[in-house]
């Protein structure tokens, strides 16, 4: 079912990344409604990471198609999407080691083109209780300040898209919890719609929407989150008896 | 008149498929940039220069070869394993630093003046093909580049070794990982690639005289052609090495005052297209 | 305003330094070399700053270095204008020339980067040594600077204690030029560029542009060497352009240190220092610089002014801790 539907603020139609005899993605469809958090979950090398880079222009499509806003995108440049409001934040934490923490944020912050970038910057910083650590340098931080980094790169500058590639990857578990919180928080006070990729069924299931279910790069279930949770083919791939 | 150039664009391309062959090993297996090669090449020649004095040139042609293999081991042992960790761009200013201390050491030992190596008299006679004269000597050259490219390709084809260094230049630490001694693996390939050095400096040395500064020119038009080729592939070297005699030989004739330009131009084109060489899948 | 005079402090002294270095030193030819010492840190500076801002290593800067001497020589020997004019457009021009060609060579990564600059160098080199006629061709051309140059006769500008201090100003203006442009808004994006230039991308910045700009800036302030040398000497020959001088002002860079705006200019000095001291082995002067190169990059990678840094860290921490005990 395909529809060109600009109440979408994302929808990815018929995706498939193939490379090296390799399926990573086969013919996925997803969609994000404005203000929604959808969580993606399914076993390792599903393919939950390479959607998000195929949605932020990382890696090129084999087919179909990517619409921000009922806009076709497929063939844009990642900055370009981010200038149309879409953001993403790393599984392997990528940040800027060699600069100061305000530093990098604040110039995050300008290249979506906030007028006062400077005090937006300061107010993530707040949010994810990175503002005392300011001025120190990035690569100073410990992993968890660091991966807390990652994500203010991508929430500054009030995008309208948000991405999240485990987010909560090594942290402990009060760490997620407080992260999951505060995202959860922030979104919903600033409408942004969220696509969530996490191990952490507690996370998912708690703050999301809707959740979507991948294996073997194809979505298999796809719904509210108590409906996936009781989705017979769910819990065979992959939720197993813990469910 | 083309043919003779046709044929001298052959000889040069023989004697850098022997150059960028050691080049393209070295790279392959350890990701170096080795400017040294110049510098072995010349030593090459200039041992074989020496050797060739006090014996024959049919000695110093197995001599300075070996020479350039310890010289390679030595190399592999005490610089490129202590700094395989470090960028591989250091490492590449490292070589250049060895570069100018075996020149000068080149210079000290031999003086600055320019020598020339006769013709062995076995080979010091023409043959007759298509109605020129071709120099016995330089066909031998073209012999060697086509012994060298073959004998390479059919060692990494179908020997243990060879396919031990296929998959050490595709995956080091799985391979060190199934057992293999990457270390002694490579202390053998950069030997080999210097004695490959050596012995296109030998080779060389009679029809290219000796000078301090003879690692220069060949180094380019090797780098020129192991990047065209495709850093690390072989293949792809002995493929841009013909290519690159042929461009300017002929160029030569018909281009003369472009045709040095030639290669460059060639090398820009291929690296903007594709920065990773025709053949190659790393930078 | 404390601020202000604090950052106007380093280039007064500097300026200071090199009036000093005039009044102290008797000898012309020591003075003379004094000023190639200069004129290459600035040439080095301009490596430096692709270096730094970048992290691109260029093996062929002396394109830039000769091609200001050559464009001087052919503009002034056409008459086209005068040569107060013809400086800063041969400098415009190669700045242009140099963006256009960064657009295109800053996107091929790492060593592959090298080799094309090696390879356009060379070209030069090679069109330059071949080309008879106007340039000369091996031999080189002589550049016929006019009798006054922005009103000073040239019996003045060329006395050895003028060139100096010519050469040391602009040395001090570029220098403090490069610093104040790499604390703006363009100076941190080329850094996160170099930092991470996939985060880069994905938080907006358009990689391509800045890079290109830097490797321009880096081009003109080589010219500007160029420039200078070409004042300094009256001539310029294909020598300029050729591979080993690129690399030698390379070197200079990496000994000296590329992380600090001082690097570059520590690295030529001790360059020439070095060169000037070995007398007798000066002619074993490249296998030494080889083996200092060697040795800065086991040792200490961000070269002397990094291990200087350093040092100076660890005394003060070791201050610090007494102070309190």
């Amino acid at each position: 079912m395909t529809s060109n539907n600009p109440s979408y603020v994302l929808e990815a139609q018929d995706v498939a990344i193939h490379y090296g005899g390799v399926k990573a993605l086969d013919g996925v469809a997803l969609t994000l409604e404005k203000g929604q958090i959808r969580g993606l979950i399914g076993p390792n090398g599903a393919g939950k990471s390479t959607v998000i880079d195929a949605i932020t222009g990382r890696r090129p499509l084999t087919r179909g198609k990517v619409l921000l806003a009922g806009e076709d995108v497929s063939h844009l440049g990642a900055v370009q999407r981010r200038q149309r409001g879409l953001s993403r934040s790393f599984q392997r934490t990528s940040i800027f080691g060699g600069m100061g923490v305000r530093q990098q944020v604040e110039l995050a912050s300008h290249k979506m083109g906030v007028a006062d970038s400077a005090q937006d910057a300061e107010a993530v910083l707040q949010e994810l209780d990175l503002a005392r650590l300011g001025d120190a340098i990035a690569g100073d931080l410990g992993y968890g300040e660091q991966r807390r980094l990652d994500l203010a790169l991508a929430l500054v500058g009030r995008p309208k898209l948000l991405m999240l590639d485990e987010p909560m990857a090594g942290l402990s578990v009060q760490e997620s919890l407080d992260l999951a919180r505060h995202l959860k928080a922030l979104t919903s006070r600033w409408e942004v719609s969220v696509l969530l990729v996490e191990h952490d069924m507690d996370v998912v299931f708690g703050i999301s929407d809707a959740v979507t279910v991948f294996e073997l790069g194809r979505v298999i279930a796809s719904g509210e989150p108590a409906a996936v949770r009781a989705d017979p083919r769910v819990r065979e791939a992959y939720l197993g008896s813990a469910a | 008149m083309l043919a003779v150039n046709l044929f001298n664009g052959l000889v040069y391309g023989a004697l850098l498929i022997v150059m960028s062959s050691g080049l393209a090993l070295i790279y392959g297996l350890r990701r170096v940039v080795n400017f040294a090669h110049g510098a072995l090449y010349m030593l090459g020649a200039y041992i074989g220069y020496t050797v060739a004095m006090h014996s024959n040139f049919w000695v110093a042609l197995c001599v300075a070869p070996l020479a350039m293999a310890v010289v390679g081991v030595l190399l592999d042992r005490y610089v490129f394993q202590p700094l395989q960790d470090h960028e591989p761009l250091n490492v590449m200013l490292v070589t250049f630093g060895l570069l100018l201390i075996l020149e000068d050491l080149v210079a000290f030992i031999w003086g600055k003046a320019n020598y020339s190596l006769f013709t062995p008299e076995l080979l010091a006679f023409s043959v007759r093909f298509m109605g020129h004269d071709l120099p016995a000597y330089r066909i031998g050259v073209i012999v060697v580049g086509a012994a060298v490219a073959l004998g390479l390709t059919l060692w990494l084809r179908f020997s243990k070794a060879g396919l031990f260094v296929r998959a050490a230049s595709t995956d080091p630490v799985t391979t060190s990982m199934q057992g293999v001694n990457t270390d002694r693996l490579s202390a053998g390939v950069v030997g080999l690639g210097s004695a490959l050095a050596g012995l296109a400096g030998v080779v060389a040395a009679p029809f290219l005289s000796l000078s301090p500064h003879m690692s220069s020119d060949v180094l380019i038009d090797s780098f020129v052609v192991v990047v065209i080729g495709g850093l690390g592939s072989l293949a792809g070297a002995f493929a841009a090495a013909l290519l690159l005699g042929m461009m300017q030989s002929i160029g030569a004739v018909y281009l003369p005052e472009v045709s040095v330009l030639l290669p460059f131009i060639f090398m820009i084109a291929v690296l903007i297209w594709k920065p990773s060489g025709l053949a190659g899948s790393r930078t | 305003m404390a601020h202000l005079l604090r950052m106007l402090s380093w280039p007064l002294l500097a300026l200071a330094a090199g009036a000093a270095i005039v009044l102290v030193t008797r000898s012309n030819s020591l003075l003379g070399m004094f000023t190639q010492a200069v004129i290459y840190a600035i040439f080095a500076l301009g490596v430096g700053v692709l270096l730094r801002q970048n992290g691109l290593v260029s093996f062929g800067h002396a394109l830039y270095f000769g091609a200001a001497g050559y464009g001087m020589g052919v503009v002034l020997t056409l008459g086209w204008m005068p040569a107060e004019l013809a400086m800063p457009l041969v400098l415009a021009a190669l700045g242009a020339a140099a963006f256009l060609i960064g657009l295109v060579i800053v996107r091929v990564p790492g060593i592959a980067f090298g080799m094309l600059t090696l390879a356009i160098g060379q070209m030069a080199y090679l069109l330059a040594a071949r080309a008879r006629g106007l340039t000369g061709g091996a031999d080189g051309m002589s550049i016929p600077w006019p009798n006054t140059l922005f009103g000073v006769p040239q019996s003045v500008l060329l006395k050895p204690s003028v060139l100096f201090m010519v050469s040391w100003v602009v040395l001090v203006a570029v220098a403090v030029a490069l610093a104040c442009l790499l604390r703006t808004r363009f100076g941190a994006i080329t850094e996160a560029i170099r930092d991470n230039e996939e985060r880069a991308r994905f938080i907006g910045i358009r990689t391509t542009v800045p890079r290109a700009l830097v490797y321009a800036l880096s081009a003109v302030v080589t010219g500007v060497a160029g420039l200078l040398s070409s004042l300094n000497t009256g001539f310029v020959s294909p020598e300029n352009l050729h591979w080993s001088v690129s690399a030698i002002t390379l070197l200079m860079v990496v000994v000296g240190g590329f992380r600090k705006p001082m690097g570059p200019i520590v690295g030529a000095v001790i360059y020439f220092l070095f060169k000037d001291l070995l007398g007798e082995y000066a002619t074993h002067s490249m296998a030494i610089f080889g083996a200092a190169l060697i040795a800065v990059i086991v040792f200490s990678p961000d070269g002397i002014t990094g291990a200087a840094q350093r040092l100076f860290q660890r005394l003060w921490q070791q201050k610090k801790g007494e102070g309190r005990a």
